[in-house]
């Protein structure tokens, strides 16, 4: 303990030394050598009680006999019987051929993409953006519940337009829905990193006589390898770790995801559960390491004199480029409009004629749960923003003693499969004094967990942009740390408050891996709703439940949209004012 | 200011509201396995019977009820089980996670469809069946069939859908029935040796899918995906009920069967609560609306539903609970090693 105080005096101590001449009461100094520990001691023990003990409870399952840490315990026999089962060795297969053909697509896919949007002088880039951005918004199960209405074995398009056997369900179910899923996340990133290259590079290379498509692969290409490689590991990461595309349309196709949840529900092996959780952990960490890697080079690659000023495209470019985007931005259009359409029409693809009666839910959950992961959302939505606020805060301007290890226990719920989280809670917090636990609390705080990892490097990247003299001044007049942050940071930071109330709320509305084992009899949720209507048989009401998210997420948008431009101004009073 | 104290006081007061319910209200924490549809009109139908009960309940799959009660068997979440499949249930009991209670009107229920301890009460019978869809089998000119063994038709191939036993009780109670009827000598061999798996290794090859749910493969089926779906009885009459195109066949070697029954959990929270609410769930009033559903509810001189044969016409296979029980685990290894790939 006396080296943590040591260690935030001393950073008070040198970085601060100004405030102390203007007058700081030490009082006031006392309470600021409390808070700042007190407060990275929290967040640290947060992450190491609902990140990492959860975490120690599967390695524990799958390591040792009964569960039972000790040395006399430890065994390899859950991962022999792994290894020589084919079914449950065929699971790894499956989800690294699906991973590594979704990666491969969605980059090449999505680098054409965001080229298109930052290199070439089309119109209608707004559209396409949002367009692009539209998965985000409903949970990953939307894709496979529309592919099976078009592709199934009575498909819309393959059994009454092309009159085909032809069927997708399998690994290329899995695979064409995991692309479409995966679209919007490798596009912010190879966005980010192609309007951030310095342009003239391509603009001197051509007026020194390369060819295009010398300026493509010599300039363009490798300038953006950062990107690329982050945008491959991401994806790579989003599909092997993803549950409800492949539970839906696998079929027989069995994934990594989807073996835990047989083994633990159908034959009681919460043990194998584990090892597979702890086999589905190494290559979706392996990705995350990568990414976490290149992603600090890419943040070097970017130059401060780029100039997003763009030449105007040859004619030929503007138009296949218009094209590639129209196709692009279709397949993303079609899947949500059969899946709205489906929710609507009595039974697809038999009787078009509309209907509401989809929307009388014949499960318990029903509306309830529809209100229910409203409510855990907003709760979410405002701890998840707040608390990773304070966290970046603390990290970013008071520099505690171990920042580097608070940071990294941050980032690193990132590389965990929702699934395992959620299983690992199960394990570890069903006990009778985890008074928490069967309460919506549960959930709450999983979720945030879960997605702790965007939310802080969004509030991080979000404080470094705040004039660090704004908060000197502060201190200067005897604003002490809480004060300072709720005075200054919280005021100036509230547009990024918001985004990350949303990305929460988001999340929270539409994921389904981690909070699958933790619905109970009193907590029901839209997003496992749709899974269990879907498993039932009443395709067409999982559908109106994925509309009835995507519309609330959609209404919380247009909140946000109207809340930071009200705030937008205020922030500029404000700026002014001080 | 004032605002926020106004919208403090309206908090306070909506919170007291919710509290207040609460706390009027006795609250029972259910599981249950019966199929969603008919759960949403069974508690309806509680809710009147039982005004003073608060019932959380939560439909979860065969297997999906046994990992949540194993999980949670520290600090159990749930005071009761409702319609949940016997087989499954046997298990449970040596692991001494049922406690024994004889709800009111115990006495009146056959002893077959009873526990003599009374750690568990069944509450109806449910029969699996074949549910073809008649359009696709007339434009493909398929031979609408009769039982099992019509199924190995090579005339049907990859047109047949069933549940995968590891997690649907109907998949279960289908390869189940199969292991005894196929194999008359099952009880003196192990489970790999038995006759019914050349049988299901030849069905396997028509196969389309092995699917999470039992009532799906009737729902696929119906919606034209498949030409015959494996699946159980009420779901071909929910089906025809709407309209789809869909006939119902009971396998003539033998329509295999379970019991579903209920039960009071070790360590429940309510068990006062769960007392009541289990009385209820084998009232006449409870029986008479299971039978709006299901083939067969144990009280006697109920009729079944309308639209399906009377249960005395049909034919049910020999089931061997306790064997299938006992054997549970080993008959879903075999099965799983067989068929999954």
């Amino acid at each position: 303990m006396d080296g943590h105080y040591l260690g935030a005096m001393n950073t008070t101590a040198e970085e601060y030394v100004v405030p102390v001449e203007y007058g700081i009461s030490s009082t006031r100094m006392e309470i600021d050598r409390f808070i700042v520990p007190t407060v990275t001691i929290f967040i640290a023990l947060l992450l190491f009680f609902f990140m990492l003990f959860p975490l120690w409870s599967i390695l524990q399952l799958s390591f040792f006999e009964g569960g039972q840490f000790g040395i006399a315990n430890f065994t390899l026999a859950n991962f022999k019987k792994y290894f020589t089962t084919s079914y449950t060795l065929n699971a790894l297969w499956h989800s690294l051929y699906v991973s590594v053909a979704t990666t491969i697509i969605v980059t090449i896919l999505v680098f054409f993409f965001a080229y298109a949007m930052t290199r070439t002088t089309i119109s209608g880039k707004t559209f396409f953006r949002n367009v692009i951005m539209m998965p985000l918004v409903a949970p990953s199960i939307i894709q496979a519940l529309a592919l099976i209405y078009l592709f199934g074995r009575n498909g819309l398009i393959t059994a009454h337009f092309l009159k085909i056997d032809w069927n997708i369900y399998g690994a290329t179910g899995i695979i064409v829905s995991e692309v479409l899923y995966c679209l919007p996340h490798a596009f912010v990133i190879l966005y980010t990193t192609l309007s951030a290259v310095d342009i003239r590079l391509d603009e001197a290379a051509e007026s020194l006589g390369a060819t295009p498509l010398k300026v493509f692969t010599r300039i363009t290409l490798p300038s953006a390898k950062y990107g690329i490689f982050s945008a491959a590991a991401l994806t790579f990461n989003l599909t092997i770790t993803d549950f409800g595309n492949p539970v839906v349309i696998g079929a027989d196709y069995n994934v990594l995801a989807t073996e835990i949840y047989a083994q633990v529900t159908n034959l009681y092996r919460f043990d194998l559960g584990a090892t597979i959780s702890i086999i589905l952990l190494v290559p979706s960490l392996m990705a995350f390491i990568l990414n976490y890697y290149i992603s600090r080079k890419t943040f070097a690659m970017i130059s401060g004199a780029a100039k997003p000023v763009i030449p105007p495209s040859r004619p030929l470019k503007k138009i296949s480029f218009t094209i590639y985007c129209c196709l692009v931005s279709f397949s993303i259009i079609i899947i949500f409009a059969t899946v709205v359409i489906g929710s609507f029409v009595k039974i697809w693809p038999y009787d078009w004629s509309l209907t509401l009666s989809h929307y009388k839910f014949p499960s318990i959950g029903g509306y309830s749960a529809i209100w229910t992961s409203v409510w855990v959302s907003i709760f979410v939505g405002i701890g998840g923003s707040f608390i990773t606020l304070v966290a970046g805060y603390v990290m970013e301007t008071r520099k505690p003693f171990f920042k580097q290890f608070i940071y990294l226990l941050s980032v690193m719920p990132a590389a965990i499969p929702g699934l395992v989280m959620g299983l690992g809670y199960i394990l570890a917090f069903n006990k009778p004094y985890y008074f928490f636990y069967g309460t919506p609390w549960i959930i709450v705080i999983n979720v945030i967990i879960c997605n702790f990892t965007l939310g802080i490097l969004s509030s991080i990247s979000n404080l470094r942009n705040i004039d660090p003299s704004i908060e000197e001044a502060s201190i200067s007049l005897g604003g002490d740390t809480i004060k300072t942050f709720f005075k200054i940071i919280f005021p100036l930071s509230r547009v990024a408050f918001f985004q990350n109330f949303v990305y929460f709320f988001m999340r929270s509305m539409t994921t389904i891996s981690a909070v699958i084992f933790l619905v109970s009899a009193t907590v029901h949720l839209a997003a496992i709703e749709i899974i269990m209507l879907d498993n039932d048989g009443w395709t067409a009401s999982a559908n109106a439940m994925c509309t009835c998210i995507i519309v609330i997420v959609l209404i919380m948008l247009g909140i946000l949209q109207i809340v930071s431009k009200k705030t937008g101004t205020h922030q500029e009073g404000l700026v002014s004012a001080l | 200011m004032k605002r926020v104290g106004l919208l403090m006081v309206c908090v306070a007061v909506a919170l007291s509201i919710t509290l207040g319910v609460a706390v009027a209200k006795e609250t029972v924490v259910v599981y249950t396995s019966l199929e969603n549809e008919e759960v949403v009109d069974y508690l309806e139908l509680a809710k009147k019977d039982l005004p003073g009960l608060d019932i959380q309940a939560i439909r979860l799959s065969t297997g999906e009820l046994g990992a949540r009660m194993l999980a949670e068997r520290d600090n159990p979440q749930a005071d009761c089980i409702w319609g949940w499949a016997v087989t499954n249930m046997s298990e449970f009991i040596p692991k001494g996670m049922l406690v024994p209670y004889k709800p009111k009107g115990w006495d009146k229920i056959p002893a077959h469809f009873k526990n003599p301890d009374g750690y568990w009460t069944a509450i109806d019978l449910y029969a699996a069946a074949l549910v073809p869809n008649t359009k696709v089998l007339a434009s493909k000119n398929l031979p609408m069939p009769n039982g099992w063994n019509d199924l190995l038709n090579p005339v049907y191939k990859d047109m047949l859908i069933m549940p995968n036993p590891a997690s649907s009780g109907t998949g279960f109670l289908q390869v189940a029935s199969l292991l005894v009827m196929l194999d008359p000598d099952y009880k003196n061999k192990p489970v790999e040796k038995n006759k019914a798996w050349d049988f299901l290794k030849e069905l396997d090859k028509n196969m389309g899918q092995y699917i999470k749910s039992g009532s799906k493969p009737a729902k696929l089926t119906a919606a034209g995906e498949y030409a015959i779906g494996c699946s159980f009885a009420f779901v071909y009459s929910s089906l025809k009920k709407k309209g789809f195109p869909v006939a119902l066949v009971l396998p003539e070697e033998g329509a295999g069967y379970e019991l579903e029954a209920n039960a009071l959990l070790q360590g429940a929270k309510h068990e006062n609560a769960a007392k009541k609410f289990l009385d209820w769930a084998i009232s006449t009033s409870a029986m008479k609306q299971y039978a709006k559903f299901k083939l067969g509810v144990t009280y006697p001189n109920i009729p079944g539903p309308k639209d399906l044969p009377a249960l005395s016409t049909i034919k049910l296979a020999p089931m061997d609970f306790p064997w299938q029980s006992e054997n549970r685990a080993k008959i879903l290894d075999v099965w799983q090693n067989l068929f999954l790939r």
